[in-house]
């Protein structure tokens, strides 16, 4: 062979490591307009969440307290979104709904994501007669459609927002543990999992460093789309009367509050039906392009 | 020499639902002195791997494996997990057939290769750092302190390979298991993999076992090989003895098959058949069915390994008239 051996390769001519997480999220929302507009409307929400008493023009009637004479006006300067049967302004309450929205839904993904991410991993790594058994319990939750579960056990808990969290997170867990599995049974098999025994690691570190690092891409892209599912699944449970009860302003019992006069005062559900809408769009963008800032693979 | 690593009677059985279904390893003996690089070749399917494997404890579930695999004295089968952690990665360790996909793709490279320092020699962040950086230099990669920084799908193969190594070496093993370390890159950059382990092997002195199934890379490479065929060692010899005069028809039909050494324009000679895959040993030399010196004798008594000549073996009847 007459190569000049031993000679190192030549490095690629950008001789730059793409670099990290802040690196790649900057990338993604130069590039994106979807990234661009997922996340301004997240961080607007959290924003309005955070600083709801001093953004709503009325924070008392955003907390539930009645004007009855002004009930049911139509939207105006006075009252941008109107006001509703109790003469509430609209607005204010769409403003304080933000909070209980953000808030179950973050806390019902993070308990389901916590139960059934670690038992996915376990299920997916040992395999065998534990995996068969944590499988086929999730099988027995995933054998409802998820709101339907959650309506079946929140309607047995009593209606309160505090059980139609508990409800949400009992039907959503199984969806964490398969995916995680899914995603841990593919892993197993990888060469770099290999490498790591090889070097001497150990497995619980293997499953806590490798496996789970590789994994979250995909968890994480679907527990934001998740959010959004949840805020939803919390309306329809508001709405049927199952979850937050009066006086507290949440989106899907002010939607189910105007049902009966949506002819004539639409005004009453069709605000916090856009506020429902835009989050759930605002997360689905979101967990769109969070793959790509998530993957050190992508966009190089 | 004396041996560091001495497998002995190693046999590896598969098995399902318990009952055993092949048996992979059939009785493998072989020795690695200190320093030394011992080659094994053979066909695939013929055990090489596995027996890479055994030694560093990293059977699948289904296998079991019997006999006596002595490393510093110690039966590596015998050790607890524990145990076996220390060995793996400090004092043995192992580079893999394909670069590309033994780094794990979250991580930098740097990071992983200096989590190996770290648990074995329990080296702090800075030190660990100027390690990982001095030994992807003794690596032959240009500028380490930024390829450190790189994630393993923005360095090509050859130098993802080289990183491998230095993760291999970072602990100074006295052992290191290569697993057709140069298959997956390309013929250029494969010949600087070995001069860059065989430089490596003079300066740190570790001993290696380097599988593969090419002859010529392992004659050059190695001091010594050995050639399994149906999971047994056939034939061992100093390189360049096996080389010149090999006493075992296998030995010498996988020569007569390297491309080097065959006529321009003639289509290349191949060893005919497959590998026996039997679950029991039919009686008689497991070479016989594709041999071209086949006798009565070989049908039905199977030939021990026995000495040829100043620490070359062969397991043949024949092996005086080759």
């Amino acid at each position: 062979m007459s190569v000049t051996l031993d000679s190192p390769e030549q490095l690629p001519p950008a001789y730059r490591s793409t670099g990290g997480i802040s690196r790649r999220a900057y990338r993604v929302l130069r590039r994106e307009r979807a990234a661009q507009v997922g996340a301004s409307i997240i961080v607007l929400l959290v924003f309005v969440a955070l600083t709801a008493p001093i953004l709503a023009p009325y924070p008392a009637q955003g907390r539930g307290v009645a004007d009855v004479p002004a009930r049911d006006l139509a939207p105006s300067w006075q009252h941008l979104f109107g006001t509703d049967h109790l003469g509430r302004d609209i607005l204010s309450r769409v403003i304080f709904g933000a909070r209980p929205a953000l808030g179950v839904s973050l806390v019902v993904v993070l308990m389901a994501m916590l139960i059934g991410v670690p038992l996915g991993m376990i299920a997916g790594y040992r395999g065998g007669w534990l995996d068969e058994t944590l499988m086929r319990i999730t099988d027995l939750f995933l054998a409802f459609p998820p709101l339907l579960l959650a309506i079946v056990i929140s309607a047995l808990l009593g209606p309160s927002l505090y059980h139609a969290a508990i409800a949400l997170v009992i039907s959503w867990w199984p969806w964490y543990a398969r995916l995680s599995r899914t995603v841990t049974q593919s892993l197993r098999q990888a060469p770099f999992i290999d490498a790591a025994r090889v070097f001497g690691v150990r497995e619980p570190v293997i499953l806590a460093r490798h496996v789970l690092r590789n994994s979250t891409t995909p968890i994480l892209v679907q527990a934001t789309v998740d959010l959004g599912t949840v805020i939803l699944a919390v309306g329809a449970l508001a709405f049927l009367g199952l979850a937050s009860q009066p006086p507290l302003a949440d989106w899907g019992l002010m939607v189910a509050d105007g049902r009966e006069t949506i002819q004539t005062e639409w005004w009453i559900s069709t605000f916090p039906g856009i506020a429902i809408f835009v989050t759930v769009l605002g997360f689905n963008l979101l967990g769109d392009v969070l793959r790509d800032v998530l993957d050190p693979r992508s966009g190089s | 020499m004396s041996a560091l690593l001495e497998i002995d009677d190693l046999r590896v059985d598969f098995s399902r639902d318990g009952r055993v279904t092949s048996h992979a390893l059939r009785g493998v003996s072989l020795a690695v002195g200190v320093g030394e690089a011992v080659g094994v070749v053979g066909e695939t399917g013929c055990g090489k791997t596995l027996t890479g494997l055994s030694v560093l404890r990293m059977l699948p579930d289904n296998a079991h494996a019997t006999g006596r695999i002595s490393f510093d004295g110690r039966n590596l089968l015998g050790l607890s997990p524990r145990e076996l952690r220390s060995i793996r990665g400090g004092r043995i360790s192992m580079v893999f057939q394909s670069p590309g996909t033994s780094f794990n793709p979250v991580f930098t490279v740097g990071h992983q290769i200096g989590l190996v320092a770290s648990k074995h020699l329990g080296t702090g962040k800075k030190e660990t750092e100027r390690l990982v950086s001095e030994t992807l230099h003794a690596v032959g990669l240009p500028n380490p302190d930024s390829v450190m920084r790189f994630y393993p799908h923005e360095l090509s193969g050859g130098m993802l390979q080289r990183a491998m190594i230095a993760m291999a070496i970072i602990c100074r093993p006295s052992l290191l298991i290569a697993d057709e370390p140069t298959t997956a890159l390309d013929v250029t950059i494969a010949q600087q993999i070995l001069r860059l382990l065989r430089r490596l092997q003079r300066e740190q002195g570790f001993g290696v076992f380097f599988i593969s199934h090419d002859l010529d890379l392992v004659s050059d490479f190695c001091d010594r090989i050995a050639v399994l065929y149906a999971g047994r060692v056939i034939e061992t010899g100093k390189a360049e003895e096996l080389l010149r005069r090999p006493r075992h028809p296998y030995t010498r039909a996988l020569l007569e098959a390297l491309p080097g050494r065959a006529e321009p324009g003639a289509s290349l000679p191949t060893v005919p058949g497959t590998v026996p895959t039997e679950l029991d040993d039919a009686p008689g030399c497991p070479f016989a069915p594709r041999c071209p010196l086949v006798t009565e004798l070989c049908r039905q008594e199977r030939p021990p390994l026995v000495d040829v000549g100043s620490g070359h073996t062969a397991a043949c009847h024949r092996s005086d008239d080759l």
